[in-house]
């Protein structure tokens, strides 16, 4: 059964700070009660993450972004949104995959993108100065969010008809 | 009127980066076609001075779609240089790890590929003509096909421990049991895998009359076929000899050991392209052309072994009195072995053997050489290495499906260009069938020529002296 909130980091950790949303899930596994929230690491948001999708109430993104100071950590809501053409063979953003989750199971759950602006999405290991700072506060601010929802039980949620 | 070039730069929904050039008369006729592949990777040269144990997770890495084929081929390899026979268990655990990933890759080239030409039509606008487009014309199939990928990909990680590049396969067999709970568990998944895999290719069956344009003109000619068959000639994923079929559908060569590979294909390589070439030594080229993947390896065996798939493949082979010989048909093949691969992996999950803990042989090199072949989704995959007395890897050869396909699919492009595209007018139907013809064979160019990039699609028109006539991009 998918918990209430899923968490989901995306990215990958050998490019930099591209695995900051990686990183960041790791982290909240170290401080969160079994069951707490539903947490999942991947390299790319594929399609078949939707029917998890689907089932939790919110769904938070946990990314890494250009552009930006490094380290600045934004919040941003996401809306079910078919992506372009030729997107989602092999990988998806979040709202495509909201958007597919409503297709398939007829129900897209709120969601929200967390994302750290990166300095380097180099080939290597481990994140940047800046990002490793600002870890903490993706964190945090994840699980404040998470929290506040499961505390309501009632996160808004696109009610959508499932098409036959 | 000059001579005209067309290019299709890169070829869209297929493994890697490639483009395609058409060579125009005066006329507008088109006279040559190719597909060239634009990446190179190198992977046979930087493994040198590896150890040989470190080979299975190395060449892994080829591939993100297929990893598991080239874990199973290179541990076959290593298991040759170690000079061991690995505990049956083991092999039949392998075996159920290459069928799931055989599924969820067939899945991904027919739902996620494929399926939007399918169901969409070949002329669709580019825009809709995406598995978004099929997510909201036909939701019922969209999440069957990923439910179909899902299955496959979560026996992988049931049993390697992640999705992508499990490490569970190691020379000599498997690193760990299979347990109770977990053979139960995934036991608990099939019967929704093949309601999903019958209803697709119910539904598949009853959609081919509208794809007879294509069926007669996508890489539909004579040429040989190759795969794996097992000792009494049936379909065969991981162990057993290869089979040369030729298209009337007599059997050119028989129960060859994949050992002696090198006899029986030579390998070339084009000036135009990265992906090597292979053709059948016997008969030289280009009259040893042939093709492996799904549509050879039903073409060229005695019966599947499962009784489902049994009944598809009898029905499949009354399509032509010889082999069935149109490109386009691979994707049948591809859905009836969906089907076959999910019966066989009950049928292995259900042997008592599958439990055993005997599951690995241990030894030090023994052999200077080893050889290591299986089927993977797209075709018959060799490994073959050679090590020093210290087991570090001095040599390796990789002969992958998608260039054993490398001149079946130049000719198909050929064949479909020459009946599709006219002169100076660009549809952009007219060059999806192009490009669509290369997806049914759904080549892997990443395992084939050992990229990053952004796919798009760029057409040129070029005069004989070079000149740019007319671009179109999307």
């Amino acid at each position: 059964m998918t918990p209430e909130v899923l968490i989901i980091g995306y990215g990958n950790p050998l490019r930099g700070d591209d695995g900051a949303g990686w990183r960041a899930v790791e982290r909240l596994r170290e401080g969160t009660r079994d069951g707490e929230f539903g947490l999942v690491a991947v390299r790319q948001l594929t399609p078949e993450l939707a029917e998890a999708v689907s089932r939790a109430s919110l769904v938070l993104f946990l990314d890494a972004r250009e552009g930006g100071t490094p380290g600045k950590v934004w919040c941003e809501r996401v809306n079910p949104r078919q992506s372009p053409p030729g997107a989602f063979s092999h990988h998806a953003g979040p709202a495509a995959l909201l958007a597919a989750a409503a297709a398939w199971y007829g129900r897209a759950p709120a969601g929200m993108v967390l994302s750290v602006s990166g300095e380097s999405f180099a080939f290597r290991e481990g994140l940047s100065l800046p990002v490793e700072a600002a870890l903490a506060e993706l964190v945090e601010r994840t699980r404040n969010i998470a929290g506040k929802a499961l505390s309501r039980r009632s996160a808004p949620c696109h009610k959508i008809k499932r098409s036959e | 009127m000059a001579r005209q070039r067309i290019v299709i730069d890169p070829v869209t929904r297929i493994e890697g980066h490639s483009k395609i050039t058409l060579h125009l008369d005066e006329e507008g006729r088109v006279q040559e076609a190719y597909f060239h592949v634009t990446q190179f990777r190198g992977f046979e040269k930087f493994c040198e001075g590896r150890p040989f144990y470190e080979m299975p997770s190395l060449m892994a890495r080829i591939c993100g779609i297929c990893p598991v084929s080239h874990l199973i081929a290179s541990a076959k390899a290593c298991d040759a240089i170690l000079a061991v026979r690995i505990p049956e268990p083991a092999a039949k655990l392998r075996r159920i790890l290459n069928l799931a990933q055989i599924v969820q890759s067939h899945a991904l080239s027919f739902f996620y590929l494929s399926s939007p030409d399918l169901l969409l039509g070949m002329d669709a606008d580019p825009a809709t003509r995406n598995i978004f487009g099929v997510m909201q014309s036909h939701p019922e199939l969209a999440r069957d096909g990923v439910r179909l990928r899902q299955f496959g990909q979560q026996i992988i990680e049931w049993l390697g421990g992640k999705r992508i590049h499990p490490a569970w396969v190691v020379p000599g067999g498997v690193n760990e049991r299979l347990s109770v709970e977990r053979r139960d568990q995934i036991l608990a998944t099939i019967p929704g895998a093949l309601a999903i895999a019958q209803r697709t290719l119910d539904w598949f069956k009853n959609t081919m009359e509208q794809f007879r344009e294509e069926i007669r003109t996508f890489a539909n000619f004579p040429s040989l076929f190759l795969g794996l068959v097992n000792r009494r000639g049936g379909l065969e994923h991981y162990d057993g000899n290869l089979r040369f079929l030729d298209s009337t559908g007599k059997i050119v060569a028989d129960q060859v050991n994949p050992d002696t590979y090198a006899d029986a294909i030579a390998e070339f390589v084009n000036p135009w392209s990265y992906l090597k070439t292979t053709y059948y030594k016997p008969l030289g080229y280009p009259d040893g052309i042939y093709r492996v993947g799904p549509l050879a390896r039903l073409n060229l065996i005695n019966g599947c072994g499962t009784e489902r798939a049994d009944q598809e493949w009898a029905e499949f082979r009354q399509l032509e009195r010889g082999a069935v010989l149109s490109s386009f048909y691979f994707h049948y093949a591809r859905l009836i072995e969906i089907l076959y691969g999910i019966e066989k992996m009950e049928q292995l999950l259900n042997d008592p053997e599958i439990l055993s803990s005997h599951v690995r042989a241990f030894a030090r090199p023994n052999n200077r050489e080893g050889i290591g072949v299986a089927e993977a989704p797209r075709g018959t995959l060799i490994h073959h290495y050679k090590v020093d007395e210290q087991g570090l890897v001095t040599w390796a050869n990789l002969v992958i499906a998608t260039g054993h396909n490398n001149s079946a699919m130049n000719r198909g492009v050929l064949q479909v260009a020459r009946h599709f595209v006219h002169g100076h007018q660009l549809s952009e139907g007219m060059l999806n069938r192009v490009e669509a013809v290369i997806r049914a064979f759904d080549p892997c160019l990443s395992c084939s020529t050992h990229a990053a990039g952004v796919p798009a699609l760029e057409i040129e028109l070029r005069a004989a002296d070079g000149t740019l006539l007319d671009q179109v991009r999307r």
